[in-house]
């Protein structure tokens, strides 16, 4: 059908002899996607965000917005627009000389310029705010202002820099959920950037994991928390236990402690893999219960129990690590003590045998 | 929740907040005491005395009397002589200062733009090197260069572009563009350096080209460099004495270097402190309309 929102083709950006930033991405987002870039800080997520925006410009590859080539083309001639992590508001203008500011500088004037000021204003819920000096809000108004300045333009694709990543928690919670509906309100693709996998989760169709410049895994939310390639994803992307083993048959895996599991494995028997097995994933139970056919079981020892309020954190020690369960905190869930014997089960499709 | 709200009735409490208030002053007026004291003993008090001797008169001798005062001196500033040479000071000042924000303003932003902090520093260095020597001495210097056989002079008869400059108009703007040129580099420095490029970035996100951004960004947010420049470059060049009086002519006589004329060979004290006092008032009241128009960004 049409053109993918953006593509990028090998793209590579280096700062001097040395930096690599961004190394050799492919990329393609959809029309009307909501795609987040995950990774820590100095990935190389926002390098890209801001070759997109043409704020910087690769240093090979190239850059397509719906089918056309970016090359050297300066930001004020792309049909995208950005909300920067800092907001970036203009500190000499009201809210609404903010909003109007990319309106005016294409040569809209008059009534239509108030309209869709106005109409901006309204969606970020600040109606009544246009005549406040930017510096008189709040964080979490600001980044309404900084995200009506935005969308006010109709971009074909909205950048997003970390835009909540100032906000406190119960805000940042809000606005995700709420950018999340503004998003499907206009209907354009969204990029977001972000460290915060939580927040990627939530608001994302797809998510692409960077780490050290490279694109490790694009895939659903699902997807990346699920079957993540390797170990860095499943790492980064909340949180796991990892325990070395080999592959012994096809869906068999030998861990490290001897205990033989059954296991989502994509390489030839003999080759050495990580088993990655996320806590809540895991039961826990007394010792010599019998575990049900489809399901596979560690044997272990309590080595510590964290009390988490919504939930238990139990690190078992299975001889060779320390394997850590997550029981939610319900009434009548029997709880362990440091030093009790225990036996883990799981379902085989929760093991992801990594190779790298 | 009732203690909460008894807690912060206290804390919002008029008489304590205006106490506090009062002690934070009595506090700020005692470190600032001895600023006070100089300031009253050796700029407050010789001001009063400037502006009441120019309602004073004189004696047939020259001797300035503290006695029968009149507004003589003050109705002579209108006589076309002085006006003249206050209107030639007035413009003069005025485009010295238009001089040194065009030829100030892109090397401050240069200077700012510098990626290191090591280059910016040494830039800055660079524009103070000039106020190590005496100010008296850097004029002096310009006299040879401009002189008939200076090497300014000469290379502009070489060329055919000019002639001798000294004692002309061109020299004395050359001496106060020079003179006065770090005044205004200094504060536009510290202005642009303080932008945040993020804004600049965000701009032309929005679709503004270069030169717009420049317009509707940079250029408001370096308001209080330009504003703090110009006061600082336009103030001395108004009362400049020592610049028209070295590089000038008979043709390039200043207010300033009439002021120090009437002091001194002309013995008209009264009439000396009338134009001193007017050239105050007037500075006082660009300075006032300067800051209140840009006095929102400062």
């Amino acid at each position: 059908m049409s053109a993918p929102a953006v593509t990028l083709s090998n793209v590579t950006k280096r700062f001097g002899e040395e930096v690599v930033a961004v190394d050799e991405i492919d990329l393609e987002i959809g029309d009307g996607e909501f795609f987040s870039l995950l990774g820590p800080s100095g990935c190389g997520k926002t390098t890209t965000l801001r070759m997109i925006a043409g704020l910087e410009f690769p240093t090979e590859g190239s850059v397509r917005i719906f089918g056309e080539e970016m090359g050297i083309r300066p930001p004020n001639k792309r049909p995208v627009n950005t909300v920067f992590q800092s907001y970036a508001l203009f500190p000499h203008m009201s809210v609404f000389d903010n909003v109007a500011f990319g309106l005016r500088m294409s040569g809209i004037e008059g009534s239509e310029v108030d309209r869709r000021v106005n109409e901006a204003i309204e969606l970020v819920r600040l109606s009544g705010m246009g005549k406040r000096s930017s510096r008189q809000l709040s964080g979490g108004q600001q980044q309404r202002v900084a995200l009506a300045r935005a969308l006010v333009n109709r971009p074909k694709v909205l950048l997003l820099d970390e835009p909540l990543g100032a906000l406190d928690l119960k805000l940042r919670q809000a606005m995700q959920l709420e950018l999340k509906d503004i998003q499907q309100e206009v209907g354009i693709t969204f990029i977001y950037v972000t460290h915060d996998q939580q927040e990627a989760l939530t608001m994302s169709d797809r998510i692409g994991v960077m780490s050290r410049g490279k694109l490790l895994q694009v895939g659903p939310s699902e997807e990346i928390y699920e079957s993540p390639a390797n170990r860095f994803v499943a790492e980064f992307i909340g949180e796991t236990n990892f325990i070395e083993g080999e592959v012994t048959a096809p869906g068999e895996v030998k861990l490290s402690n001897g205990t033989l599991v059954k296991a989502r494995t994509h390489s030839e028997p003999g080759s050495a893999v990580t088993l990655t097995l996320r806590p809540e994933k895991l039961n826990i139970n007394a010792p010599d219960t019998a575990v049900p056919p489809d399901r596979c079981s560690l044997e272990g020892k309590v080595h510590r129990r964290i009390y988490y309020g919504d939930a238990l954190f139990y690190e078992v020690d299975i001889g060779t690590v320390v394997v850590d369960v997550m029981v939610e905190n319900r009434p009548g869930v029997p709880r362990w003590s440091e030093g009790d014997e225990v036996v883990l089960d799981f379902h085989p499709e929760a093991a992801e045998a990594l190779t790298e | 929740m009732t203690q909460l709200a008894e807690y912060e009735k206290v804390e919002v409490n008029p008489e304590l907040e205006e106490k506090a208030e009062k002690e934070k002053a009595r506090r700020g007026l005692f470190t600032a005491l001895p600023a006070y004291v100089y300031l009253i003993a050796f700029f407050a008090i010789p001001l009063v005395l400037v502006f009441v001797f120019s309602f004073a008169s004189r004696s047939r001798t020259g001797t300035p009397v503290l006695a029968d005062w009149n507004l003589e001196s003050w109705a002579r500033l209108f006589d076309p002589l002085v006006a003249g040479l206050a209107w030639r000071s007035l413009w003069l000042a005025v485009v010295n200062t238009l001089l040194c924000l065009l030829i100030g303003y892109p090397f401050a932003y240069w200077i700012a733009t510098r990626q290191r902090s090591s280059t910016r520093n040494l830039l800055l260095v660079l524009v103070l090197i000039p106020f190590w020597s005496n100010f008296l001495v850097r004029t002096y210097a310009w006299r040879t260069l401009l002189d008939v056989d200076g090497f300014v002079t000469q290379f502009g008869e070489a060329t055919g572009l000019w002639g001798q400059l000294l004692f002309t108009l061109p020299a004395v703007f050359i001496g106060l563009l020079y003179g006065y040129l770090p005044f205004m580099v200094l504060p536009l420095f510290a202005a642009i350096e303080r932008i945040d490029w993020n804004l600049v970035e965000a701009a032309r996100d929005l679709y503004a080209s270069g030169s717009d951004a420049f317009r509707r960004v940079t250029l408001p947010l370096s308001r209080p460099g330009i504003v703090a420049g110009s006061i600082l470059v336009f103030i001395p060049s108004l009362g400049a004495y020592v610049t028209p009086d070295i590089l000038g002519g008979p043709n390039t006589t200043l207010i300033g270097e009439y002021i120090v004329t009437q002091f001194g060979a002309a013995r008209n004290w009264p009439f000396g402190a009338a134009v001193s006092s007017a050239i105050l008032i007037v500075m006082l009241i660009a300075t006032i309309y300067y800051f209140r128009s840009g006095g929102r960004t400062l």
